[in-house]
């Protein structure tokens, strides 16, 4: 019985997702008086009622105690996790036992992510998201709401049963051979030629890569483009995934295949540089990442053009029409969240997919409209905390360069189609009071004309980015003869693998080839934090094959036994403890966290921050833990790159604990060996 | 030597908000929060904040209830935990910062409602009788007692306060259990425990219901005195003083049902007594032991009392986990037919005290008895015994044959250990049912019957005898003389004893720190002082309470190592024990790389060979 919600202040539903029994639960409760083809209004209605009290108690202990719910329990053992951001309150219900409530939070981090992914700045002003997420139009809510409600339940699917989602670290196709092909195919061949055709309509294609269901199987991104963050290529792979679900069972394949077509032993594990360009832009010269900056909206009834909403359209259904997604890019000082890119999704064949991520032509506006809304939060910040009654010294630095800039933008909207009259009077508004002579200065009564240009200043940002461009336009996107050039160009390079990669992406590494070196080892999970990547033996608990870990319960127990493991290990680490050794009914289980320069050398252990207890979930997709571990330690080692390494293993209990912590060595060491260059 | 360290509760843990609220008294639209308000603590919160705290989390309670079909167990916010308990229309909720483990939270305020249950009766009934301001009284009471006085580690087990075992000569501890068992000679005598200075000496009850009985011994300690409450004084003195309270159906059971001698008893036997063969307890076997005889005596009946004590606790709370052949007596095979007390008592002070000298084990620390146990491995017998008992053998005792096997094991070397542990330890697993997360909800408010029995106290200055009596008991004059006179003389003997006792001096800081709980008995054993070293900030207390949450939450479990940039501690859990250990000194410099020198690996092995000496056996 589980429920997702997403609410207003107001108790408004912003999004909701239930499965059968918690619909079936709330119908029995309020009687099943919708009629047929009203089932949705009258619904949403039912949940809306039902959680109000909940939304609203929240708003008021935000408001009185300056404290919020964070989780109930019942003594049924259901979990309610609740989790505010800015206006919005998600809450995420399950009754039926199968999620912790740290999966929960989890989930709902998941969700923030994925809908900042689609939505971008705009979800950085809470009353135009609420207008985003509950589009006034029923037929477009229904669209919109399946749309998110498939995304939420391709997470949780991965969650529960892929193991890079569940350590949140992309997985790469081990082949060493076909993958250094693959890269040189994107990069020389259909990257190229994409760019360099006229039918691209401004666009240029950034990263292209090729999946295997959620495996990685190459990743090619062009010289001017910059890395892209492991979150938003998690969160890629989920809407992939979503958009061309792989079906586990029927692709399954007869064990005879295996053993004609994976190789065996060890080696057949280590792969060549995956590409370049991957492994340059995500070296040590780098700028260290800042912090996304937080915006926060306090005002919900700041004034914005009513009729600019209307142009709201909804997608049209062609299969041709890339998503608009909002990723994070490095800029030469600093990186910038949530800017705009076009998403090819290709299928290939059921379970592959080339995926292609492309810079839209006004995305340097994006840059600028940013950097805007960034110094008017720092404004608004500097300007709370300054003492009451004083007026702030001329504000901040740069404010007085924003001034110019947005001037300068302001007069490029004016000629473009976007309405920004209410920006101008905002900003015509602010300068008066903040620059004039007879204006107030910078004091705290500047600080709701700060919001308010935020607001305004996403406004033109969701008008740019997130609206389709009026049919005036020409399509800003690649033709569809050209996506489909590249789609048939992908499908004649795999056209002779395409086979043997579906059963390879099963059968990725296999535990028999650890067998022999390391007896009584059952798993290990192993991940690079540096560059987000983990290998870890498949672990297939489909009915009909056999695995090394034996047939359905078998395998279902140890998979479960891995799954809580994980979730351990991390509840450790979060009070910062980094080595973790458990004997746990017949199972011996170890977790290793450890740091490295970049010539492999070991770096002493030191402190683990410890993380209070309602700070996000540990991982990649929800928050940058690990990219926070590593600036954290890289305080320490000025001018070294520290990399940072995870290893899991689960023993058989009887196996003598030197023996397992020597595999465990070994296992480090040979996975991780710098001088033989691994597969990450 | 082992100091139950003392101190101020701190702030981590100190309960920040308390309150009942009873929503029967805020029907209509018109009422006033304030009116359901039955008690709020702290009491200086201005009655906005209180109304505010009680409206809110009562109505999402009730909301969230709703949805779910069952009443709200928990609620969180971001700085403060809270532990709910909804019953008919009340609602209580007691909140602590937001780093207290979720699971002591709720122990906290299932201690603090059973106590009112304990010393008023019913919640209802009491505001029925009772103005608020008296009750109010009493909340504050209850709840300054379970905040009061513990150190950290006590306060992260929950256990009983004991006296230092390692301070006192065991004889005094089986001299108290002497004064109780003849007490129980008189058959309106259901238990009892002896208490000094607010510590608990020896006990007959459960760890929960001593908890309980030890407010009341408290309170009058410090002379606080109730106008209109029920205390009763005596034809005896002041320093005798008895109260109503109310026991549980399923306490009162077996309290009746425990198969103390009372044939021998100078009168008539309960009707209970075949009711539950399977419980036994403390008393009796001190007797068995002590007035066996020492021609009968032999390495063989050398089961500790704190051995019946076991099982007698793990039957309380479910018989079928200790004893897979269900077929269980509680005769014990090696003295089958105890002998008379009365007799006994004629035998005199010193046979008495060589016998206890052999055989008394200390009812506080398991260790002692492990340890004997463990020196006597060589002649057999035991093991002998125990060899076939988890194929379910009848004697009942199969807790403690486990400890008993394992200590057989010790002689083996680590490998042999590790495999045997590992197949003993399926075994293990089977028996750990119990250590679920506590049943939700006690099951003491309104819903089953509360009992009314009396509570007598018998105060010689800082020793304190309390029983739990038949009600009539106060009436019944020459019973009453019979239990004063014939423990007055010992009790005055106990008292002048203990007193004369020294304080241990504080455990100068070794190289290593421990701590040893008996979840059974509810008891710890450590070598960490007070304060600072106790403080929640300390690596090892720190990581014992995340251990100790972990051990809870997951019955197979049974060893764990972690390791922090401050400290690598080792923690370990049987059916009866939790063991936790931190060495100190060595490199704590290390990469973290896995690497079987690591130090910290070799934490399970010292802490084997060096806690043999505070008699905690991890064998």
């Amino acid at each position: 019985m589980k429920c997702f919600l997403i609410a207003s202040e107001s108790a408004e539903v912003l999004f909701y997702w239930t499965d059968p029994e918690f619909q079936q639960n709330v119908q029995e409760k309020y009687g099943a008086s919708q009629e047929e083809g009203q089932g949705l209004p009258a619904f949403e209605d039912s949940v809306s009622t039902l959680f109000a009290p909940i939304i609203i108690s929240c708003s008021t202990m935000v408001d009185r105690l300056s404290d919020s719910y964070t989780s109930f329990t019942t003594e049924n053992n259901h979990i309610y996790v609740l989790q505010k951001f800015d206006e919005c309150l998600y809450i995420a219900v399950n009754g039926d036992g199968e999620e912790s409530e740290n999966d929960m939070r989890r989930k709902v981090y998941v969700m923030k992510k994925l809908i900042e992914v689609l939505f971008g700045m705009v979800t950085l002003s809470s009353n135009l998201l609420r207008k985003e997420l509950r589009p006034q139009d029923t037929a477009q809510r229904v669209r919109l709401w399946k749309h998110l409600q498939s995304l939420l339940e391709t997470y949780s699917h991965l969650r529960d049963n892929d193991q890079s989602f569940l350590v949140e670290a992309v997985e790469r196709l081990i082949h060493p051979t076909l993958c250094e092909q693959c890269i040189e195919f994107l990069e020389r061949r259909l990257v190229q030629q994409l760019n360099s055709s006229v039918e691209r309509a401004g666009e240029e294609v950034l990263h292209a890569f090729i999946l295997v269901h959620t495996k990685l199987l190459a990743f090619y991104s062009t010289r001017s483009a910059s890395r892209l963050p492991t979150s938003d290529l998690l969160t890629l792979i989920i809407m992939a995934q979503s958009m061309y679900p792989s079906n586990a069972d029927l692709d399954d394949p007869v064990p005879e295949d295996i053993e004609s077509t994976s190789g065996s032993g060890p080696e057949s594990f280590y792969t060549p540089e995956p590409s370049p360009t991957d492994r340059d832009s995500s070296s040590s010269d780098k700028p260290v990442r800042e912090s996304t900056p937080v915006f926060e909206f306090m005002d919900p009834d700041i004034q914005m053009a009513e009729d600019s909403l209307q142009t709201l359209e909804v997608p049209p259904p062609d299969p041709s029409t890339p998503r608009r997604v909002f990723l994070e890019i490095s800029g030469k000082d600093r990186p910038y969240p949530m800017m705009p890119h076009s998403m090819y999704c290709l299928p290939l064949w059921p379970g592959i997919t080339l995926v292609l991520l492309t810079k839209i032509p006004t995305s340097a506006l994006a840059i600028s409209v940013y950097k805007i809304l960034d110094a008017f939060d720092q404004l608004e910040k500097r300007l709370s905390e300054s003492q009451e009654g004083s007026a702030a010294p001329r504000g901040t630095p740069n404010i007085h360069d924003i001034r110019g800039k947005l001037d300068k933008l302001i007069k490029t909207l004016v000629t473009s189609e976007v309405q920004s009259a209410q920006l101008q009077n905002v900003w015509t508004e602010f300068k008066n009071r903040a620059f004039a002579r007879g204006g107030s200065g910078f004091n705290k009564d500047l600080i709701p004309w700060c919001k308010n240009m935020k607001t305004q200043l996403c406004g033109i940002y969701r008008q740019y980015f997130l609206i389709d461009s009026g049919p005036a336009d020409i399509p800003q996107r690649l033709s569809p003869a050209l996506q489909e050039r590249a789609q048939t160009m992908a499908q004649e390079k795999l056209m002779d693998w395409k086979d043997f990669l579906l059963v390879k992406s099963k059968r990725n590494i296999t535990m028999v080839s650890y067998l022999e070196d390391f007896p009584g080892l059952v798993h290990f999970i192993c991940v690079d934090r540096f560059s987000d990547q983990m290998i870890a033996p498949s672990l297939s608990i489909a009915e009909r094959t056999t695995s090394e870990l034996g047939k359905g319960p078998v395998a279902q127990f140890i998979k479960n036994k891995v799954w809580n493991l994980v979730s351990t290990m991390r509840c450790f680490l979060r009070k910062g403890y980094s080595t973790v050794t458990l004997r746990d009914g017949d199972f011996y289980f170890c977790y290793f966290l450890w740091f490295e320069n970049e010539n492999g050398y070991k770096l002493e252990a030191g402190d683990i921050p410890i993380l209070p207890d309602d700070s996000a979930p540990i991982g990649m997709l929800a928050w940058d833990y690990y990219r926070k571990l590593l600036r954290y330690k890289s305080k320490n080692h000025q001018g070294e790159v520290v990399k940072c390494y995870e290893l899991l293993t689960v023993h058989l209990g009887v196996i003598p604990t030197e023996i397992i912590l020597q595999h465990c060595r070994q296992l480090a060491s040979k996975l991780w060996e710098p001088s033989r260059n691994p597969l990450l | 030597s082992s100091v139950m360290a003392e101190l101020m509760p701190s702030d981590s843990r100190r309960c920040s908000y308390f309150f009942l609220y009873d929503g029967s008294k805020v029907k209509g639209e018109g009422d006033p929060t304030r009116d359901g308000i039955c008690y709020f603590y702290p009491e200086e919160t201005s009655l906005d904040k209180q109304e505010l705290l009680c409206g809110q989390l009562a109505g999402v309670g009730r909301c969230v209830s709703e949805l779910s079909s069952s009443p709200v167990r928990v609620l969180r916010l971001r700085r403060n935990k809270f532990a709910i308990r909804m019953k008919d229309e009340f609602f209580w909720a007691l909140g602590c910062s937001a780093e207290v483990p979720t699971i002591r939270v709720c122990e906290l305020l299932d201690q603090l409602i059973n106590l009112f249950c304990f010393y008023n009766g019913s919640v209802r009934q009491s505001y029925q009788r009772n103005s608020r301001e008296t009750l109010a009284a009493r909340w504050a009471q209850y709840l300054s007692h379970l905040q009061s006085g513990s150190s950290e580690l006590q306060h992260i087990f929950s256990c009983l306060r004991t006296i230092d075992s390692t301070n006192v000569d065991p004889l005094l501890l089986l001299k108290a259990a002497l004064i109780l068992q003849a007490c129980q000679r008189c058959p309106l005598v259901l238990a009892g425990c002896i208490l000094f200075r607010g510590r608990v000496v020896s006990t007959q009850m459960s760890p929960e219901l001593t908890m309980k009985v030890m407010v009341y011994e408290s309170e009058n300690y410090a002379k606080v005195q109730r106008p209109n409450g029920p205390s009763t004084s005596s034809s005896f003195g002041g320093d005798v003083s008895s109260t109503t309270v109310f026991l549980t159906m399923s306490e009162l059971q077996d309290l009746q049902s425990a198969p103390v001698d009372k044939d021998f008893r100078y009168s008539h036997s309960t009707p209970h007594k075949d009711a539950h063969p399977k419980k036994t307890r403390l008393s009796r076997t001190l007797s068995e032991l002590a007035f066996s005889g020492s021609d009968s005596f032999g390495p063989g009946s050398s089961q500790s009392p704190q051995k019946v004590s076991l099982s007698h606790c793990l039957s309380e709370s479910d018989n079928s986990v200790f004893s897979p052949a269900g077929s269980q007596s509680t005769a014990d095979p090696f003295n089958p037919s105890p002998q008379p007390l009365k007799h006994q008592f004629s035998s005199g002070n010193n046979s008495e005290d060589t016998l206890y000298e052999s055989c008394y084990h200390s009812f506080h620390s398991e260790g002692a008895g492990g340890s004997r146990i463990h020196s006597e491995g060589g002649d057999g017998s035991v093991f002998e015994e125990n060899s076939h008992l988890s194929a379910g053998g009848g004697d009942g005792d199969t807790a403690c044959e486990m400890m008993v096997k394992c200590g057989n094991e010790e002689s083996c070397d680590d490998k042999v250990m590790v495999g045997e542990s590992g197949a003993g330890n399926e075994t293990t697993q089977d028996h750990r049912t119990d250590r679920d997360p506590p049943p939700p909800c006690p099951d003491n408010t309104d819903e089953s019957p509360l009992v009314p029995i009396t509570l007598y106290q018998h105060r010689v200055k800082g020793l304190v005898l309390a029983l739990l009596v038949e009600p009539h008991f106060l009436s019944d004059t020459p019973s009453m003389e019979e239990v004063y006179h014939s423990s007055l003389a010992s009790l005055n003997g106990l008292e002048a004893h203990l007193r004369a006792i020294s304080p241990g001096a504080p455990g100068t800081p070794g190289p290593y720190i421990f701590a040893h709980y008996d979840s059974i008995q509810s008891t710890l054993t450590t070598n960490l002082s007070g304060r600072p070293e106790g403080a929640p900030e300390h690596p090892f207390v720190r990581a014992t309470s995340l251990l100790h949450s972990h051990f809870s939450n997951t019955e197979t479990l049974q060893e764990a190592i972690i390791r922090s940039a401050g400290a690598a501690v080792y923690g370990t859990s049987s059916v009866a024990h939790e063991t936790y250990f931190q060495q100190h000194g060595g490199s704590l410099r290390n990469s973290g790389i896995p690497n079987h020198q690591d130090s910290a690996f070799s934490l399970p092995s010292k802490a084997r060979h060096r806690l043999l000496k505070h008699g905690v056996n991890l064998l």
